[in-house]
């Protein structure tokens, strides 16, 4: 549905896409995960033909994408990371007139605009005007605007910034729901936890460059962390340290602040074979915990920082 | 298309700051022009005092003829007949502003130069002329005399001031003209808002239109025509302010001032679009280039001081007739002034072909665009 291939775009000297490669495939909720400047946004413009690139090749639904391809246009919604909606219609009005740019037929269209109003959940807000909306339901209006023509393929970039955790998830529920109606979607975010929530595909990008694809499953099968072994409140030696860091499967341990973390390759009994160890040398320690890798692991290992530095 | 007609007269009109300083800021400006100038002609006429001095052998017709000239309610002159000492008294002390010797000759004696100094002279001027017109004809025409002395009793102007086209005259009036042009042009500010939405680069909700499948055209002419409407709407509330609050005279040709207004009011909005899509500079960079445009073309108009016009006019005729203010005010001179129904078509061509050239420039211009960053 959507195929990028060797994208490339600079603002002067800085590069902000890195020959990026992408493929969307027909129905998925397809994650664009990056820190901030990853490149995300730039990406998600080039691909709607609102920005320049330098080179490359941007193909949606089978053809090259250009700001006067409306073909294609007609089968697109879009969320942007701004909210992108008028300050002098009320909800309903602008619900309509975003609705009405795609779909002509009246009664049609206000049938769409009604279900996308129950959809966001805007129902007791179909009259007030955006600046009386608090800050999650003004999201929930800029989405309801975006998606109220049913499209084929959605493009929202970080459609859950500054929202509250209400909002939030019920954002989330939403995608999902659309995605179950049919829609493609491609998002974008920087919250981990978010893609990996609702994303059945993924891609992660740094410095304009996409740096691993795949499902979560399939992400976190590319790196070395099977398990991340997390324990308070706990004093060790130097030689236990290095005897901790020689235990199976232990590929590498931190310790501050009298906290330590391991990690621990894919393997069985990782959790115990450290407990045995602390308890055979008698050392007392706090709280446990025992992580399966997230996507910030895959970045962590990937690009050496943490998702959010 | 009704669709985005619709919306687009909703959003400006609930949206008052784009409205309303190119509707207020003209009938601000009008309203001082009138207070400055636009009631010169209307200021409070004062009687001129004046003073008779019956010598011998007075010439007794003046003297009926002066007093003719008392009978009215508001009388052009008031006339004592004094001694010569008195009158000279009367002239020393400013109680009369002059004096008629009526003696074998006419003569005046003044205090001064002034309005009611000139129309004592213009009296006494008016009457010499006429009685040496009864003079001769008594001597080529004596059968005639009756019905010429009848003719003169009907005191009428007989030379009247007109203008070639026989309308207005009234040198002040065209500063209003520069202003109703200025206040087409100021469309253009309507005109840059509106074409501010429709550019990525410049807004988020500009972007998210640019995505829908609308086409540029359509975008385009939906919120000319919306801002058209809207801003004729203004211009037209500022020419029946002129007309019925200050009571300025456009004799009567309101069907081609309405025109006028309609185009003028077009090539504003078309110009605020075309410079809102023209380069990929920042809003207030272009709110400042408008204001620059509007104000310049105004002034070489003559809303400022109405010899540039003329002066354009002789030194560089080609300004004017691509100035679109200039277009305008020569438009309501057209009507107004000289009666010269050519020209009138000229300049509303000339309006209506700024106007499809700059709309579709503001088309080629953004049709396409992708922008290097937003």
């Amino acid at each position: 549905m959507v195929e990028i291939k060797n994208l490339v775009k600079r603002y002067g000297d800085v590069v902000a896409l890195d020959h990026l490669n992408l493929q969307v495939r027909e129905g998925e909720i397809f994650g664009l995960l990056g820190p901030n400047g990853s490149g995300k946004t730039t990406a998600i413009n080039c691909m709607l033909a609102l920005l320049s690139f330098d080179r490359g090749d941007i193909r949606l639904f089978g053809e090259e994408m250009s700001p006067d391809n409306y073909k294609v246009k007609q089968q697109i919604g879009i969320v942007l990371q701004n909210v992108a909606v008028f300050d002098e219609l009320t909800v309903y009005e602008n619900i309509d007139y975003f609705c009405g740019l795609y779909i002509r037929d009246k009664a049609r269209r206000k049938e769409l605009v009604d279900e996308a109003i129950a959809f966001a959940g805007l129902e007791e807000y179909q009259k007030k005007r955006p600046p009386k909306l608090s800050g999650g339901l003004l999201r929930r209006l800029n989405i309801a605007c975006g998606i109220a023509h049913k499209p084929k393929l959605i493009i929202m970039d970080e459609p859950t910034v500054a929202v509250d955790p209400q909002s939030r998830n019920k954002i989330l529920e939403g995608i999902q729901e659309l995605n179950r109606q049919g829609s493609t979607i491609i998002y974008t975010s920087h919250y981990m936890e978010e893609v990996e929530q609702i994303c059945t595909r993924i891609a992660i990008l740094d410095h304009g460059r996409s740096i691993a694809v795949g499902t979560k499953e399939e992400l976190k099968m590319m790196i070395k962390t099977g398990e991340t072994i997390t324990i308070e409140a706990v004093a060790l030696a130097g030689e236990q340290l290095a005897a901790i860091r020689d235990l199976p499967h232990v590929f590498a341990v931190d310790y501050e602040g009298q906290v330590l973390t391991v990690r621990c390759t894919k393997a069985r009994h990782n959790l115990l074979s450290l407990l045995n160890y602390l308890q055979e040398q008698e050392i007392v320690f706090g709280r446990v915990f025992s992580e399966l890798p997230t996507l910030n692991d895959v970045f962590l290992e990937i690009t050496g920082k943490q998702l959010r530095d | 298309m009704l669709h985005l007609i619709k919306y687009n007269i909703i959003v400006k009109t609930r949206c008052m700051n784009v409205i309303f300083w190119p509707l207020v800021f003209p009938l601000i400006l009008g309203t001082l022009f009138y207070f400055a100038f636009g009631n010169i002609e209307e200021a409070d006429f004062e009687t001129v005092h004046a003073a008779v001095v019956e010598e011998d052998h007075a010439d007794t017709v003046f003297l009926e003829f002066l007093e003719t000239l008392e009978d009215d309610d508001e009388p052009l002159i008031q006339v004592q007949k004094l001694s010569r000492p008195d009158a000279l008294d009367a002239l020393k002390d400013q109680k009369v502003e002059g004096i008629y010797f009526t003696g074998e000759e006419l003569t005046l004696c003044v205090g001064g130069n002034g309005i009611p100094e000139s129309i004592l002279q213009s009296l006494l001027e008016s009457y010499e002329n006429g009685k040496q017109a009864m003079e001769l004809v008594a001597e080529l025409h004596p059968e005639g005399i009756v019905a010429a002395a009848e003719q003169m009793g009907e005191y009428e102007e007989l030379v009247e001031q007109v203008s070639l086209g026989g309308r207005t005259t009234d040198g002040n009036i065209q500063f209003f003209y520069a202003l109703i042009a200025m206040a087409c042009l100021y469309g253009a500010f309507i005109g840059l808002d509106a074409a501010v939405n429709i550019q990525s680069n410049l807004s988020a909700l500009a972007a998210r239109r640019c995505v829908t499948p609308t086409h540029k055209l359509k975008l385009i002419l939906t919120e000319m025509l919306s801002c058209f409407f809207l801003h004729f709407l203004n211009v037209l509330i500022l020419l029946a302010y002129l007309q019925y609050v200050l009571k300025l005279d456009f004799q009567g040709q309101g069907a081609s001032m309405l025109l006028i207004s309609l185009l003028g009011s077009m090539i504003g909005v078309s110009m605020g679009i075309f410079v809102g899509s023209f380069g990929k500079m920042g809003e207030g960079v272009k709110v400042g280039l408008l204001l620059g445009i509007s104000m310049t073309g105004s002034f070489l108009a003559g809303l400022m001081a109405g010899e540039i016009k003329y002066l354009v006019d002789r030194q560089a005729p080609f300004v004017n007739r691509i100035n679109p203010a200039a277009v305008i005010t020569d438009a309501f001179y057209c009507v107004n002034v000289y009666d010269d129904p050519g020209r009138f078509g000229r300049s509303l061509v000339t309006l209506a072909v700024m106007c499809i050239g700059l709309t579709l420039a503001s088309f080629l211009l953004i049709r396409r665009e992708r922008y290097d960053s937003i």
